[in-house]
Order: C-alpha cells, then sequence, then structure tokens
C-alpha cells in the first residue's frame, strides 16, 4: 500500500465530494419536500454550466460565473416547477407519468443546448492556480475554493433547514403535507422555495462541475445525474444531511478506487456501494423511521 | 428495385423488434405497474449474448474483438439463450430492486443499474469489446439462404414476425389471464391487491423478470440482423424512446402499445431521415430528440391515455349476500379504486 498516493487521493475525493454534495443536497431537498423526481436536474446543471460559460467568455470572472450560474438554476427550477410540473401535477397526472415528464423536460433541455452550442466541448477561460500543498494534500487554488465554497453551502443549508422557522416549515412540509398546511403552513410558498434553494444549489453544482473538469459538453450534466441519485439514495431520499455523508463516501470511494485500481472503474465502485447499501438498508444509512409517502 | 427492397425490410425488421419491446416494457409499466427504467440494458444484454454465441471464439476473425462465451451455436439457440440471459439477469437485478423499495425508489435503482452496466460495458474491454463494440457477427442460417440477397432480407423479415407472434402468444396469455387482473390490481392499488392475498412483490418480480426475457430475445432479433453492437446503441434514454411509445399508442393495450412503436422509434426515426441536413452536424438529431420529449409531454398532458385507451374492464356486478370486494380486484383501468364506502353499496 503506497501512502504517498493515499493523502493526494482523499484530497480528490474531497473536492469530487464538494461538487457532488451541492448537487445531491439540492436534489434531495426539492424531492422531500415535494416528491418530484426531478430527472431533469443533471441537464438543468449543464444549462447554468453553459450561463456561465457565456458569462466567463465575455470576460466576468469565475465569481460572477458562479452567481449567474446560481441565479440561472434556481429561477428556471422555480419556472420548470410552476410552469410545467405543477400543471401536470393539478391535471392528474400520477407518480409515473412525472418521472416522464421530468425524464422528457431534461431530454429536451440537453438537446437544445446541443442545437444551441453544437456538439462540441467547452472550457472556461480561467486558471486553476497554484499548486498549494496542505497537510500533504495536493490542491490547486480552484479547488480549494470548491471545497469553501460547498462548505459553506452545507452550513448555510443545516442552519437554514434546523434552525430558522422556514427550515422547520420546510421539514413539515416533507413530513407531511397536508398536516403542515393543517397546522397554517402555507405550503405553496415553501414548495416553490424549495424549488428556488434546489435550483440555487443545481446552478452552482453545475458550474462548479465544469471548473473541476475543466470541458463540458451537453451530456456533461445528465452523466453526473447518476451518481447525484447514488448519493442521494445512499443517504435516505430527501434527506439534506444524508445526501452530504453520501457525497463524502462517494467522493471519497471514487477517487481512491480510481488511485489504486484504475480510474476507468471508479463509477462502478461508488454504485456498487449503493448496490451493497440498499441490498442491506433500503431506505439508505441515514433514515430512522421512513416517512410514509401515498401515491 | 433493389434499394427501396432493402431499405423496406430493414424497416419492417425494426418495427417487429420495436413492437416485442414494447409489448415487454408495457406489460411490466402498462400492466404490471414496474418502473423499468433499466429495459433497454436487458435489450441490449440479449443482443450480446446472441451476438458473441454466434461470432465465434474469440480469437476468430484475426481476434481484433475481445469478449466472453465465444460459440458457434446454430440458429435459433442464440436467440433462446438471449432471452434465458436476460431473464437470469433480471432475477438478480428484481431482487435488488423491487424488494421493499418504494416505487419512486425502484425507478431511481433502474437508471442506476442501467448507467452502472453501460460504464462497466465500456470499461471492462474483455466482457464485449469496450466501447468499439462488437461487428461482423454473423446473420443465422446464412448457409441456407445467401445473406447479400433481397431474398435474404425478406427472409429474416418472415423470421422477426415469426418470432413477434410467438411472443405475441405469450404476452397475450398473460395479459387476458387472472394474472394479468392480479398485476392491474397490483398497479392501480398496491395496498388493496395486497389487502385481498396478492403477493406484490411477487408479481412484480415474475412481470419484470418475464418481459425482460422478450427484451432479449428483441435485442437478439436486431443484433443478428444488423451484424454489430456497442454501448452507445443502448443509452439509458433510448428507455424513453420506448416509454413515449407505449403513452403514444395506448399504456396497457397492447394493440396501441403496437401503433405506438410503429408511431414513434420507427415512424419518427425514419421521417427525420429524409430531413435536408441543415445546420451543422448533430443538429437534426438533437431536434429529433426534442420532439421526442415533445411527444411525450402533449400525450401526457391532452391524451394521457393514449391513441388506443385501455378497455375498461367491467365485472358483473357482485350479487348481494356475497363478500362487497370480490369483482374489485381487476376493476381495471384508470382512477385508483374508490373509497371503501363506495364498494361496500349495494350496486
Amino acid at each position: 500500500m503506497t501512502a504517498s498516493i493515499f493523502i493526494p487521493s482523499v484530497g480528490f475525493g474531497l473536492v469530487t465530494a464538494s461538487i457532488l454534495a451541492l448537487a445531491a443536497v439540492g436534489f434531495t431537498l426539492q424531492f422531500g419536500v415535494t416528491n418530484i423526481l426531478n430527472l431533469a436536474y443533471g441537464d438543468l446543471m449543464t444549462a447554468a454550466a453553459y450561463i456561465g460559460y457565456v458569462v466567463n467568455r465575455h470576460g466576468g470572472s469565475i465569481a460572477l460565473s458562479l452567481l449567474a450560474g446560481a441565479a440561472f438554476g434556481a429561477l428556471s427550477a422555480f419556472l420548470l416547477n410552476r410552469l410545467v410540473y405543477t400543471p401536470f401535477l393539478r391535471r392528474g397526472t400520477k407518480l409515473f407519468g412525472m418521472v416522464i415528464v421530468t425524464l422528457s423536460v431534461g431530454v429536451i433541455i440537453q438537446n437544445t443546448l446541443l442545437a444551441i452550442g453544437g456538439a462540441t466541448f467547452f472550457t472556461y477561460n480561467f486558471s486553476v492556480g497554484s499548486a498549494v500543498h496542505p497537510l500533504g494534500f495536493v490542491f490547486n487554488t480552484s479547488q480549494l475554493m470548491i471545497i469553501g465554497l460547498a462548505v459553506a453551502a452545507m452550513i448555510v443549508v443545516q442552519l437554514l433547514l434546523t434552525q430558522t422557522r422556514l427550515g422547520k416549515a420546510m421539514r413539515a412540509t416533507a413530513a407531511n403535507p397536508g398536516l403542515a398546511q393543517a397546522s397554517g403552513i402555507a405550503t405553496d410558498r415553501v414548495v416553490d422555495i424549495a424549488w428556488l434553494l434546489s435550483g440555487l444549489l443545481c446552478g452552482l453544482a453545475g458550474v462548479v462541475l465544469v471548473l473541476n473538469t475543466t470541458a463540458f459538453q451537453s451530456t456533461t450534466g445528465s452523466g453526473f445525474l447518476v451518481i447525484i441519485i447514488a448519493a442521494a439514495m445512499l443517504g435516505g431520499v430527501g434527506r439534506a444531511t444524508g445526501a452530504m455523508v453520501g457525497a463524502l463516501v462517494l467522493g471519497l470511494v471514487t477517487e481512491i478506487s480510481a488511485a489504486y485500481i484504475s480510474p476507468s472503474y471508479k463509477e462502478i465502485f461508488a454504485f456498487g456501494v449503493l448496490v451493497i447499501v440498499l441490498l442491506v438498508r433500503p431506505t439508505g444509512i441515514f433514515t430512522g423511521a421512513q416517512r410514509e409517502v401515498a401515491g | 428495385m433493389n434499394a427501396t427492397a432493402y431499405y423496406l425490410t430493414t424497416l419492417l425488421v425494426y418495427l417487429g423488434v420495436d413492437i416485442m419491446a414494447v409489448w415487454a416494457l408495457n406489460l411490466q409499466y402498462g400492466i404490471g405497474g414496474v418502473y423499468n427504467f433499466a429495459f433497454v440494458l436487458f435489450q441490449a444484454f440479449g443482443a450480446y449474448i446472441a451476438a458473441v454465441l454466434t461470432l465465434g471464439s474469440s480469437s476468430g476473425n484475426g481476434g481484433f474483438q475481445n469478449y466472453i462465451l465465444g460459440a458457434t451455436l446454430p440458429f435459433p439457440l442464440p436467440i433462446i439463450a438471449a432471452g434465458l440471459a436476460s431473464g437470469l439477469l433480471a432475477v438478480v437485478v428484481g431482487l435488488v430492486a423491487l424488494r421493499k423499495l418504494r416505487t419512486d425508489y425502484q425507478a431511481m435503482v433502474m437508471l442506476v443499474i442501467s448507467v452502472i452496466a453501460t460504464l462497466t460495458v465500456t470499461n471492462d474491454t474483455g466482457l464485449f469489446n469496450g466501447p468499439a463494440g462488437l461487428s461482423l457477427i454473423p446473420q443465422p442460417l446464412s448457409n441456407v439462404v445467401n445473406p447479400s440477397s433481397v431474398g435474404y432480407q425478406w427472409f429474416y423479415v418472415g423470421i422477426t414476425f415469426v418470432i413477434c407472434a410467438i411472443v405475441y402468444v405469450f404476452v397475450h396469455r398473460v395479459t387476458s389471464s387472472p394474472l394479468g387482473r392480479a398485476l392491474r390490481a397490483t398497479r392501480d392499488n398496491e395496498a388493496a391487491a395486497e389487502a385481498l392475498g396478492k403477493d406484490v412483490v411477487r408479481l412484480r418480480l415474475f412481470v419484470f423478470v418475464f418481459g425482460n426475457v422478450i427484451a432479449g430475445i428483441s435485442g437478439a432479433v436486431l443484433v443478428q440482423f444488423i451484424g454489430a453492437w456497442s454501448p452507445g446503441s443502448w443509452m439509458y434514454v433510448e428507455t424513453l424512446v420506448f416509454l413515449t411509445a407505449i403513452i403514444v399508442g395506448g399504456t396497457g393495450n397492447n394493440l396501441g402499445v403496437m401503433l405506438g412503436a410503429l408511431l414513434v422509434p420507427v415512424g419518427f426515426n425514419e421521417a427525420t431521415r429524409y430531413l435536408p441536413q441543415i445546420g451543422r452536424p448533430g443538429l437534426i438529431d438533437a431536434l429529433q430528440w426534442i420532439v421526442i420529449g415533445m411527444l411525450g409531454l402533449v400525450f401526457l398532458w391532452f391524451w394521457p391515455q393514449g391513441i388506443i385507451p385501455e378497455r375498461r374492464r367491467r365485472f358483473a356486478p357482485t350479487p348481494p349476500g356475497t363478500a362487497p370486494v370480490s369483482g374489485s380486484a381487476g376493476s381495471g383501468s384508470g382512477a385508483p379504486l374508490a373509497d371503501p364506502t363506495v364498494l361496500g353499496e349495494p350496486r
């Protein structure tokens, strides 16, 4: 066992985990509150990355790209729910129909990006910064920024969910929408906020993902979606803290197995972990009494 | 004219393959309520198995392809083996994904499994020759009929439709039997079906395995005709094409989904083939996917039951004095069972 590659691979794992955590928390939060499996999430990430790219290529800083991506993500997730998903639900489309709706929307977004942008790879115009070696890790400045951003976002989400009235309302809506409404919570507003927050994290994750991979194309986000779902399921779908831990586990597993075994098998290892967990504990590691959701 | 005949026969083989696929997926999703987002994986697995069982040993053809299980089995053994192999894979996947999990979780797990499979086959080049895929797969009975003749093309159309007919006999037997009623009952109201003593997990597992056997057969029929197969042919969105076909044609209706197969995978791909190649390369492809996505949304919005809706099943009114719930298990399409108070009323 070579120790020299162990610590750097943990470092890469932390970077992957950070991106994954941003994405998975946004995904799971919205699913928990609204119970809609939004398979367009990955494609929305790609769209946000494109917006960030446009800003970047017009001379905007990376911070501005992140801001634009996050704002775009929040707005489009909100509108997607208001203009497409909620109308379908009101029309009586059932659970499985909704899955098809979101998957179709994802395919439409992805191919619209392909039609506009063309089948090429895009790269942001930026420097990853100089390498730094804290505690034997190997990071560049951009990766440290990604980790910092993710940690900050996770702290904010955690505080929001546990310390504020809004967070309480969100958790109540997730647990039992009918009861929450009866207790005087404006569940419609909570749902709107859940979509905004989910979209914001989705947009941030999209820009951050392509900052780390450096090149992206129209299928980048949808390729990442499955590992987001895996992280969310690992932690118990609908649970923000669970998704954070799920992201950490998957991030470390993928990068450490990439370093020691083969990079081409890293996703397979991540999914292997998921399958084992599902066999042992079908509702994820961090779930207590599982809430019952009709339908 | 030869070119027209080639085109027409190719189209007919594709149609037959797609019809088998939508029957199978409809059985799972439309009748049984199983959300099989990994459908295309089982079709692909069947295709691979049929391919390696006809290609012969991996050192053949100068050994330029790496794969497992090389053999030269005579027709129709590779097709049968493909169905069995996909069924076996379905048992394994079904035991992981269909036990205990909520249905939306099942949908997620299926999606994840479909992507793992693509990654595995792409990265493990020893399995099915990696990203390049398998090619030069021999066509069945090519020693009997000259495979490069138009006659062979029509011959293969015949094979495809005979297999289609056999598959239909089995599918129809399931959908029109008490088993089909039990499946519809679990689809419409899981709790009620369970309360009536139906083993929901076993029913779902059955329909999952049965449908995926057909998926494997359809993949085998396809690959023996086109002679090549690679991971690019079975990305998970391909399942969406079949699902859209089912929604357009009429979920739960075997005839309806046949029409869906004619309109969506076959009709659509062919219609757009004749569009002039405008814009940059790949633009038409992208537009095609956009339209398929839109088609699903439009149908789910305006005609959620499809062009030929599932037949409403009616049962004789319960004679007074017997258990009031006896007829309700199969009460069929559309809305979930009415609330229990209505069931308790005499008529």
